[in-house]
């Protein structure tokens, strides 16, 4: 293994427990190995162990060599009206947090020293099941705690903003646990932007805790570095009528995996979890997801639109668990793909669990060319036929899109499709 | 008098080969001239109209068709839109997830931009579209469906001949553009045709229907059977058709 355990000098070897826990991440992590073609739940899409060669820990984002152009100090510039948190090259800028009165804030660090917070860490996810999950723990230290108080409904959007931008190969191993308290209500935007040309490695892991009644639309656009590699954990328990709406973009990237892990745990509780991906180039784009119905009355939702170019790589992976005895559940799934290029590939996975009876759930997956007739039928109208194909493409990913109830953050996204097929 | 369309002997068939459904078709149209095609089913007058606009399931074995002078046949579908073919289909694409408005406002300024005109801005696009879709009954509502997607058939109809007021073609080419309209949207996408067309311009009249005929007054009315044409005269050659059907042309 790459990683030189004893060299990385984290904060917090005063407290035993967050010791524990690491010493805890580290053995797990070890254990489950580096996934590879062998490993069911990456089978279709891994990357190479020797990125972790001089990888390089961030003690603060000026250290990384953050050059000339550095944005780390900058205000944080939202692209709509929105309250912000911002990190740089991995670190969370508390000077750049803008909130209102019912949300708190504070780095991990903080959270983990008041104690309040271990209640939460690493509870909504097995760690045997998730090797990077199992190596952030290792590596515990970065992120955030954010808490959404009790009734608190947020007028606008939280836009988190994660910008990369330093020479050195970094590693990003960010922890966020996210809470909404009972009957709260909250946007949250995760933008993940990386500089041109950078390379970075994040690991990024955040529990979700969805307490009754609360509503959480939760937004991630990976709009990463081309030479970026992205892995995220994004484990979600959700209690009684408590609503979680997610949607993750991927752009372009060397390997962008997006893992949801949501269980349904009390009577009423909702999930949608959409997606789309968009890649031309030689990016690999993996989206996975973990849906558990462990209560009655629970629904589940995914649409997921994703188009493959070049030499491109796009994969699906949806599993619908369905607990024995649960009554009147519903879980529907959607994969739709255009497969571009004879050079690029698309890999999906549909799997349902159902041990109950009295439930629905279905499951599609498409993958394909443009349509000739479409296309012809444009050109007969002038159109060219790259400008044909652009407007396909545009409306195939759109129709996931859509399906963003925040209407700020849609019409932000169908706008970044627009800037990419014009 | 311009020549706009030259068709000499042409032979096409399925784009593979394995089908030869033109076979020796002679055809002149001329600006300000509207030619009507009549033809048993199965004739290859849809084959004829694709292979003027493009469509590359189709190819031509032999022969030539020259629009305005150029050599047809080797442009792309989307040069001869711009150079002025239109096609109205007699089966109109659906596409999901694309309005009509914004369809047709790719469509206009693609045309606009080969011509060398700015493209239209959302506002000034809207304004002309909706005047033309006022004459020719097309809703707003429909203008902000997704195109073809779930429309009826004459509402499909209405909409092609609506895209064919916008583009304002040379030559347009209308493969049963009657088939599937009620008796009150014949009349509004007949008059919608015959503002259209004026001495600059021709039309090619694909029908089984006399009805259209009445409406809109072919110059020339040319019998099509087994991918040629056997007889050509004057619209009575339509009135004959309609009472004695195609038997006797056949056999003649
Ligand atoms: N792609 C194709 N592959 C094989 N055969 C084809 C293809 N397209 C057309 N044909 C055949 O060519 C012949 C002519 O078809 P076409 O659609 O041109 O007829 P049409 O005269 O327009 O008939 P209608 O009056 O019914 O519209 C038919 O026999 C049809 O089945
Ligand atoms: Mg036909």
């Amino acid at each position: 293994m790459a990683i030189d355990w004893m060299n990385n000098h984290l904060w917090g070897d005063d407290i035993p427990w967050l010791i524990g826990l690491r010493e805890k991440g580290q053995r797990m992590f070890e254990q489950l190995g580096w996934p590879n073609a062998k490993t069911e739940a990456w089978k279709y899409s891994y990357f190479p162990q020797q990125i972790l060669d001089n990888l390089m820990v961030c003690p603060d984002s000026d250290s990384c060599q953050c050059h000339e152009n550095c944005h780390c100090h900058d205000k944080i510039k939202t692209p709509f009206a929105a309250y912000g948190i911002k990190f740089c090259n991995g670190r969370l800028h508390s000077e750049h947090v803008n909130l209102p009165e019912g949300v708190i804030v504070k780095p991990l660090v903080e959270a983990i020293y008041e104690g309040e917070v271990k209640k939460y860490i690493n509870k909504s996810f097995d760690l045997d099941k998730f090797p990077f999950a199992a190596l952030n723990t290792a590596f515990l230290e970065n992120g955030m705690m954010l808490i959404v108080e009790r009734g608190v409904k947020l007028s606008q959007p939280i836009f988190i903003h994660y910008q990369q931008h330093q020479k050195v190969h970094t590693f990003n191993n960010i922890r966020n646990i996210i809470v909404l308290e009972k009957g709260a209500s909250a946007t949250i935007t995760e933008h993940y932007e990386g500089e041109r040309g950078s390379s970075y490695f994040n690991n990024i892991v955040n529990e979700i805790y969805a307490h009754d009644e609360s509503q959480l639309r939760h937004y991630i656009v990976n709009n990463e570095s081309e030479t970026a590699y992205h892995v995220a954990l994004n484990a979600a328990d959700l209690r009684a009528n408590a609503s979680y709406e997610a949607f993750v973009m991927q752009g372009e990237c060397a390997f962008c995996r997006h893992e949801s892990y949501i269980r349904l745990l009390q009577k009423g509780a909702a999930a949608t979890v959409n997606g789309a991906y968009q890649l031309c180039n030689n990016g690999i784009s993996d989206i996975t997801t973990n849906i558990f119905h462990l209560a009655s009355n629970t629904d589940s939702q995914q649409l997921v639109k994703g188009v493959a170019d070049g030499r491109s790589k796009g994969v699906f992976q949806g599993k619908i668990h369905i607990a024995p005895n649960i009554k009147q559940s519903e879980g529907h799934q959607q994969h739709r793909a255009l497969l571009l290029s004879d050079n690029a590939e698309i890999d999906a996975k549909p799997e349902l669990e159902i041990f109950a009876e009295d439930v629905k759930c279905s499951h599609g997956n498409t993958c394909g060319d443009l349509d000739a007739e479409q296309l012809f039928y444009m050109q007969s109208r002038g159109i060219s036929l790259d400008d044909a194909k652009r407007i396909l493409i545009k409306a195939h990913v759109d129709e996931a899109v859509a399906t963003i109830s925040d209407t700020k953050v849609k019409n932000w996204l169908l706008n970044i499709i627009t800037k990419k097929t014009p | 008098m311009e020549k706009i369309l030259e068709i000499n002997n042409l032979f096409a068939g399925t784009y593979d080969g394995t089908k030869e459904i033109i076979k020796g078709l002679n055809l002149t149209i001329n600006s300000g001239e509207i030619h009507a095609i009549m033809g048993p089913n199965g004739a290859g007058k849809s084959t004829l109209a694709y292979l003027l606009a493009g469509k590359k399931d189709y190819a031509p074995t032999a022969g030539q068709i020259q629009f305005c002078g150029e050599n047809l046949l080797t442009m792309k579908p989307e040069e001869r839109a711009n150079a002025g073919i239109f096609l109205s289909m007699q089966y109109p694409v659906a596409i999901p997830g694309v309005s009509t408005s914004n369809f047709l406002k790719h469509a206009l300024n693609a045309k606009r931009k080969y011509q060398g005109l700015n493209e239209l801005d959302a506002a000034d696009f809207l304004k002309i579209l909706r005047n033309t879709a006022k004459e020719l009954g097309v809703s707003p509502e429909m203008l902000k469906r997704e195109i073809n997607v779930g429309f009826s058939g004459g509402e499909k109809k209405r909409l092609e001949v609506l895209q064919m007021k916008l583009l304002e073609p040379k030559l347009a080419v209308l493969d049963e553009t009657d088939s599937g309209l009620d008796i009150d949207a014949l009349r509004t996408v007949a008059q919608g045709v015959n503002d259209l067309h004026n001495q600059n311009n021709a039309l090619l009249i694909i029908t089984h229907h006399l009805d259209l005929l009445n409406l809109i007054k072919p110059d020339f009315v040319h019998i099509y059977a087994d991918g040629h044409i056997i007889r050509s005269g004057s619209k009575e050659l339509a009135i004959e058709l309609e009472q004695n059907g195609y038997k006797s042309f056949l056999e003649a």
